[in-house]
This record gives structure tokens, sequence and C-alpha cells, in this order.
């Protein structure tokens, strides 16, 4: 509840204040700040009747002093200008100006300059500079996602950029939280020791009065953690409810848009899928697919008992009744048809493209052992007319993750098959994978057969069995979490910022990942919060990524990679 | 939540960038300026003082610098938010006036029934004015940011008067329900009164009179209430009709359409589409028949006043 919690309370104290009819102006990032945590009914209730982006405000000439304008924007320079435009031409009664994150000196300057017409009423910052899509999980939803794989010498301007909006990001977060924590990185990636460092520096020196929080027993845990430590999880295919819609057909801000994928009714088009607003969502969510459609047939049938009984319309009394329990049947009708859809479309998919076959093999690339078998299933899943290019080139990777070293011979082989198969692949993809979260890069125990203990405990692992073949893979996250409580991540792997120290146990810890989470990890965070350890986790990232979008990143920072090595 | 304002260190570099600009802009739209930060200096420094929105009438249109009058329909969306506040007080009342009409009394409470009925009538009114008056509000012309602020007032008091109807449905079904109750009570306790009255009486004759007089009395006590019964069927089929035409209006809850990201995409898209239609429309006028013909008759008759002038010239 926290994360959503603070954003809508931030939304709350803005427009609470102000009496009469408002508009609200938003740009493009905080329109999804906003639409993730209130809807739109909600907003006319507080007499906001008007939502405009800033970008078209700029643009339209109509007066309308009668509103009361309140601006929540992102202080960048793009919004100061436009800002500035604006309040040299006021169209409405008053101007109250909200920014996300923190504002410079100059940029108020600038503001203040503009303001011939002593437009503006109030200028605050309000840190809702995030995406709270879950309780526990929120993104950046950052475009060129792809800029932490390369070395600061090839963009150093674009990695700045990118930097800073982390630093605004994870600050914003840890103001509304009104924490200041301990940081800690991942000592092999430059990109985290920056962000790491930037970060410290912000909250302990620049603005250290406006981070100057009550302590508690305990400071919190900033854990800034790279995508590349763990590059298993965003290719493999999921099988539990959110996850898997996200690989399939793609989840933004909680929205699911189903035009691409089938032609269905106006009002099926684009859904919702928000575990605060749907309670059938919010209890299948983290379930896995065989358990969901047994679940939404049962909803199904409750739905049809509902729809008999109102059918039987005898009396007066029961037409009274059906109008009384109008609305909620409405609303019942329209959440069962979403699910029955989004599960249906994804069954389809699933068959298409053969997912439970090709799934099976990457699980077994991810949790178990045996590489002569794993060569003969990708081999003969390669083989296979039905298995799509997409599918390949993830069966490839994961084995070329995990059997890097071993056999090199039959790896070369495995290549020069993708290429051949796969006319779209871009050749050298899986080994430029390799050079950035091959086992020389990596920190954690990705395949646990580093660790004693964590071999161990695959080999019971392997003789229990598993309950399902399909969800069996626990993401790295979920061992890192495990250090943390028992109070056991290393130092030499996760060093502290400075001379930052930790007593004993935090009893929260924001775990940022930079590069992006992937939903299988926000739901271990969830599962792991449920257990009421004492610790609570929070897990970030720059985007919530699936196989599709891991592997886009990857493309375009190997074109980056490639043309800046030409120009060297 | 952390928060910081701002607002004071951007009201010195206000005031500080107007001093410097102050000497340099002496004449132009002095009085203007002037009376602009009059107006704002009056407010409290501390916090800001909503300015009123409600203009008297034309004679603030002499102040320089007014916060505008609002357009006409604001009217409707203000005189409808009126008639939902008394809607609500008078719903405070009829639910005093149900549970005293309900009360078992000795004598008939027609004066309560009555009562009831007046106040039951009234709010229907009320909504059904208030619901006419919500149509008003629909927009005509193309999409457009005044539009789509119409759209929205026009949402959300739906919202509000259907969940009122919605909530007079609901009270007079309870109403109507202890009212059969009690019909059924009464009639049973009248025939068991008549019963034991019945073996007092020694005529039979006077009996049987007094029987059928009182079996008539019963009819009509029940009579009566069949007929109220009915009237406040009456009232909630009415009311089924407004909400039927209400919910129309209203946001789903919980669906896309309820999402702000999602209705300005349209917005602009729906903007888009007027701007595409607005152009065709144009163009099919340019080029359209009529057009042309009046072009070609005006050009016949400037040559034949050329041609008449020449005449007149060379003759």
């Amino acid at each position: 509840m926290v994360l959503v919690t603070s954003v809508r309370d931030y939304i709350n104290r803005m427009l609470h204040d102000i009496s009469g009819m408002k508009v609200l102006i938003l740009d493009s990032e905080t329109v999804s700040n906003v639409s993730i945590v209130y809807s739109q009914s909600e907003l006319l209730q507080k007499e906001v009747f008007l939502v405009e982006m800033i970008d078209s405000i700029s643009v339209s000439k109509e007066s309308m002093s009668h509103l009361k304008a309140v601006y929540f924007v992102r202080p960048t320079s793009d919004n100061i200008q436009k800002l500035r435009y604006q309040l040299a031409n006021p169209r409405f009664g008053e101007h109250h100006l909200f920014f996300s994150n923190l504002l410079k000196d100059t940029q108020i300057h600038i503001l203040a300059d503009s303001d011939e017409h002593e437009a503006v009423q109030q200028v605050q910052e309000f840190y809702a500079d995030f995406v709270a899509g879950d309780p526990y999980h929120f993104t950046l939803n950052m475009p060129s996602n792809h800029l932490y794989m390369l070395p600061a010498v090839v963009d150093p301007s674009g990695l700045q950029r990118y930097s800073d909006r982390v630093v605004d990001g994870i600050a914003a977060l840890f103001l509304a939280l009104k924490r200041r924590p301990v940081i800690r990185y991942q000592r092999t990636s430059d990109t985290a020791k920056r962000i790491a460092q930037e970060t410290a520096k912000l909250m302990y020196q620049h603005e250290s009065g406006l981070f100057d929080f009550r302590r508690t027993e305990s400071s919190p845990l900033l854990l800034v953690i790279d995508r590349r430590d763990d590059p298993v999880t965003p290719l493999l295919n999921q099988w539990t409810y959110q996850a898997m819609v996200h690989e399939l057909i793609g989840l933004q801000d909680n929205k699911v848009d189903l035009r691409a994928i089938a032609s269905l009714p106006k009002d099926q088009q684009e859904v919702v899928l928000s575990s605060e607003q749907d309670a059938f969502f919010k209890s299948n969510m983290y379930e896995n697919f065989g358990d969901i459609g047994m679940n939404i047939k049962r909803m199904v049938d409750d739905f049809q008992q509902v729809a008999k009984s109102n059918q039987n319309i005898q009396t007066v009394e029961d037409m009274a009744r059906f109008v009384d329990n109008y609305p909620e049947y409405k609303k019942m009708q329209g959440n069962v048809s979403k699910h029955v859809t989004l599960v249906t479309e994804m069954s389809k998919l699933v068959e298409a493209r053969k997912l439970m076959l090709v799934s099976q093999t990457e699980q077994d690339l991810a949790c178990n052992g045996g590489q002569g078998a794993a060569y003969e299933a990708v081999t003969d899943l390669l083989n296979n007319e039905s298995v799509s290019d997409i599918d390949r080139l993830r069966l490839v990777m994961l084995y070329a993750l995990r059997y890097e070293k071993e056999n090199p011979v039959q790896l070369m082989q495995l290549f020069n098959k993708l290429a051949s198969r796969s006319p779209k692949y871009k050749p050298g993809l899986v080994q430029f994978l390799l050079k950035q979260a091959g086992v020389e890069k990596r920190t954690g125990d990705l395949f646990g057969n580093r660790d004693l203990m964590n071999i161990a405990r695959n080999m019971a692992r392997g003789l229990k069995g598993v309950e399902n073949v399909y969800t069996q893979h626990q993401p790295l996250l979920f061992q890192t979490m495990e250090s943390i409580t028992r109070g056991r991540l290393r130092d030499v792997d996760y060093p502290f910022v400075g001379d930052h120290f930790q007593q004993g146990r935090p009893q929260e810890v924001v775990i940022f990942m930079v590069g992006g989470t992937t939903y299988e990890e926000s739901r271990s965070v969830a599962l792991q919060n449920a257990t009421n350890s004492g610790i609570r986790f929070i897990l970030g990232g720059t985007a919530v990524l699936n196989s599709k979008r891991f592997l886009l990143d990857l493309e375009e920072a190997q074109r980056i990679a490639r043309s800046g090595s030409h120009m060297v | 939540m952390a928060t910081r304002n701002r607002t004071t260190v951007y009201r010195k570099h206000r005031d500080a960038c107007k001093s410097a600009r102050a000497p340099l802009s002496d004449s132009f739209g002095g009085p203007v300026i002037e009376m602009v930060s009059g107006s704002f200096a009056r407010s409290n420094h501390s916090s800001y003082a909503p300015l009123s929105t409600n203009d008297p009438g034309p004679s603030s249109s002499d102040d320089a610098f007014t916060i505008g009058l609002p357009p006409a329909w604001v009217d409707d969306s203000e005189e409808i938010t009126f008639n939902i506040q008394k809607v609500r007080d008078k719903m405070g009342e009829l639910a005093k006036a149900h549970s005293k009409a309900l009360m078992p009394t000795f004598g008939d409470n027609r004066g309560d029934q009555r009562v009831v009925e007046m106040l039951t009538h009234e709010i229907t009114d009320l909504l059904r004015k208030s619901e006419k008056r919500l149509h008003n509000l629909s927009t005509r012309g193309g999409p457009s940011q005044e539009s789509n602020l119409r759209k929205n007032v026009q949402r959300s008091l739906a919202t509000d008067l259907q969940s009122l109807s919605m909530e007079l449905r609901r009270k007079q079904s309870t109403y109507l329900k202890r009212l059969q109750q009690q019909k059924e009570g009464q009639d049973g306790v009248d025939l068991e009164f008549n019963m034991n009255g019945k073996m007092s009486r020694l005529d039979e004759d006077e009996e049987l009179g007094g029987m059928t007089v009182k079996l008539k009395e019963g009819q009509h006590v029940s009579a009566e209430r069949e007929r109220e019964i009915q009237q406040v069927l009456g009232s909630v089929n009415d009311l089924a009709q407004i909400m039927k035409d209400l919910s129309a209006l209203v946001i789903d809850q919980g669906t896309i359409v309820d999402r702000i990201d999602y209705n300005i995409q349209n917005v602009s898209s729906s903007v888009e589409e007027g701007y595409k239609q607005l152009q065709k429309a144009e163009r099919t006028q340019r080029e359209g028949a009529m057009v042309k013909c009046a072009t070609i008759l005006l050009i016949l008759c400037l040559i034949m006043i050329v041609l008449l002038i020449l005449k007149n010239v060379l003759f």
C-alpha cells in the first residue's frame, strides 16, 4: 500500500485546498504517475473538470479564467520554458505550480521573471516522481533504457542524463517515505556505483537539510544493483497472471492494449489490470495459469447464477431489486468478460507458439544441470518449425548463459543454427549478451553452481521434484533478499558507499535495479513481504521488462557499441 | 510525505524582478498593472485566498482586471448543484416523515402519509428538473477544451444525481415493505378484534350488521393502503426511468474509461478527427456547386456591366 498511498496523498493534498472548478495540467511523465493511482471519477469528485497536457495547452488559445489551474509537472527545462510562455499570457484565473522533484534556484528565477501578471499563487515541490504500479513495486518508465549497458565514454551526456533521472526518482521515493537510507551498490557494475554515489551526494551533502528526517532505530537500506547480474529472469516465459500478461501481450501503466492481438468489441480493446481496483486480480495476480483458469471458471459460474436470477423477474419487487443492483451487476459483467478475454487470448498465444514445450526447456536450462541433454533439447526446438524466432533466440541465449564455458564447439554450432534459421536475427547478439552479462561479469550465483550451499540445495530440489515444472525458477533477487534478511549480504560483493555503515538488519529495504525489473521479481518481493519476516522490501527499476523489451535494449546497445567502435 | 514550499522564494524573486522592471515601464499599461498588484497584495501572503469567480454582473466590467465572467452553462451547473443540496436536505426530512408515518397510531395517520407523499413528490420533481437541466450541458459543436470541461462537469453531476436517486429508491422500497407488513398485520388484527367483538353481541342481526360494517371499514382501510402502495410504486417507476437516463452519462469505475490517460488520448484523437472533418467540410464547401454557380454569375454580371459602359461610351 505504501507506494500507491504516498502518491495518492500527494495528489489529494494538491487538490484539497483549492476550491472551485479546477483544471489539472500534466506532462507526459506525470500523467502516468497520476493515472495509475487516481481515477477520472475521483478527480471529478474533487472538482477537477478538465485534464490537459502541458504541450497542448501552449497551443490552444481559449481563455478560461473561471478555472483554477493546478500544474503537476517534472522540473525539466522543457517544462519550465512552456510554463514561461503560459505565465506570460495567463489563461486561467489562478495558477498553482506543483513540481514532482527538486527545483533548481535558476529555474525559480526564470519563472519569477516571466510572471509579469503575478498569476502564480504558489510554487511547491511534491515528490511523486515515480510510477507506483503495485504496493511494493515502482518504475521510472525510462525510454532509453539501454544506456546502462554502455561504457561511459560512448555517450557521456546521455549517461549523465540517465543517471540524473534515476537519482531524481530514488530521491523522490525516499522523500515520499520520509527516510534517508544507507546505500550499498553492486561492485561489478559501474552504472550502479555511479548512481549510488550520486544519490549519496544528493542526500547527504547537497540537500542534507531536506533529507534530515527523524532517525529510526535502524536506517533503511538502498541497494542499487544491475540487471546484468540476472539476465535469465527477463528472458524466461512467465506463467503467473500479471507476469504472463506482460510477457505475452504487454502491460503498460497497468493497462493492457489488446488491439494488436485480436479484433474485440470496443469495450474490451483496452483494459485495466490494477490490484487496487480489481479484487479478482488482486487475489489471482501471482497465481499460475492453471489455477487462474479454475478461478475464472468459478467466477463465471457465479456470474451466471446472478444473471439467471436477474432474468427471472416476476414481481415489482424483483424489478426494483434488479434496478437497485444493476450497477454492481454491470461492473461484475465487465470484470468477468475482461478476465475471460485475457485468458482466452493468452491461451491462443500459448498454443500458437508452442510455449508449453519451449518453456519446459527454458526452465530446465535455468534451473537444472546436464549440458548434454540441454544441447539436445535446444537443438530439437531450433529444428522445430512452429517455434518462433524470438523463442529460438531466447533458448540459445539461456543455453549460452549457462554453458558458456562448457563445450564451446556445441555452442558455436548453436549460434550457426540460430543464424541460419532466423532471418531477422542480428548476428552477434548472443555474444554481446555474454560480453555484458557473462559469467565473469556477474556477482551473484545465478545458476546456483558456485556456492557449495547452493549446489547442495539444487541437488536436494532435484531429488525432491518440483510442484510445477513451469514455475520452478526463482529469480536471483530472491537469494539477495534472503541474504539481507539473514544479515549476510557480503560487503565484498555489495560494498557501502563512502563511510556508510549499517548496524544490524535494516527494517526497510529498497532495491533499485538499474536496467529494469520484471513482474516475476515483483511477485517474489510481494510474497517475501507477505511472510512477515520483519523486513519490508520495495522494488524499483528504470523500466518493467519483458523478454521483448530486454532484447530490444540489447539490440540498441549493440548497435551503438558497434557504431562507436567504428568511430574509434 | 515530505513537501517543500518554494512560494516565498518565488515571491521574493518576482517582486525583485518587478521592481527592476518598474522604472522602465512607467506609462505603458500603468493603471492595469497597479490594479493587479494591488488586488494581489491584499491577499494573505502565507496562504492564498481563492479569488471569487462569481462576478456580480455587468457592473464588474468596469474593473480593469476581472477574473472574467464564467460562461452561461456554469449557471446551469450551479443550479443543479443547488438542487442537489436541496434534495439532500429534503431526504433527511423524508426519512423522518417515513418513520413517523410508520408508527402505529390510534387515529388514522393520513396527515403523515400526505406529508410523505408531498416530500417524495417534491424530491422526484427536483431530480427530474435537474436531469433535464443536465442535458442542457451537453455540448454542441466541435470538440474543444470547453466542451471537454462541460462533459466532465456533466458526468460528475450525473454521478451525484444517480446516487441520490438510488438512495431515494432504497428508502422508498423499505418504506413500502414496512407499509405492506403493517397492512397485513392490521387487517389480521382487525379481523381478530371483530371475532372477539362478535362473541360479546347477543343480537344476531346487530352482530351481522356490525360485522359487515366492520368488514366494510376493514376493506376501506385496505383499499386505501392499496392506493398508497400504488402511488409509491408509481414514483419508484419514475425514478427507475431517471436512473436509466443517468446511467448513460455516468462512468463505470475501474474500467478503461475511468483512466485519466485514456481520456486525454481520446480527446487528442477526437480533436484531430474533428479538425480533419472541418477541413473536409471546408473543402467540400469551397468546391460546392452553389459556389461555382455564384462565381460564374458574378463574372457574367461584371462582363455585362463592362459592355454596358462600353456601349454608352462608344455611342
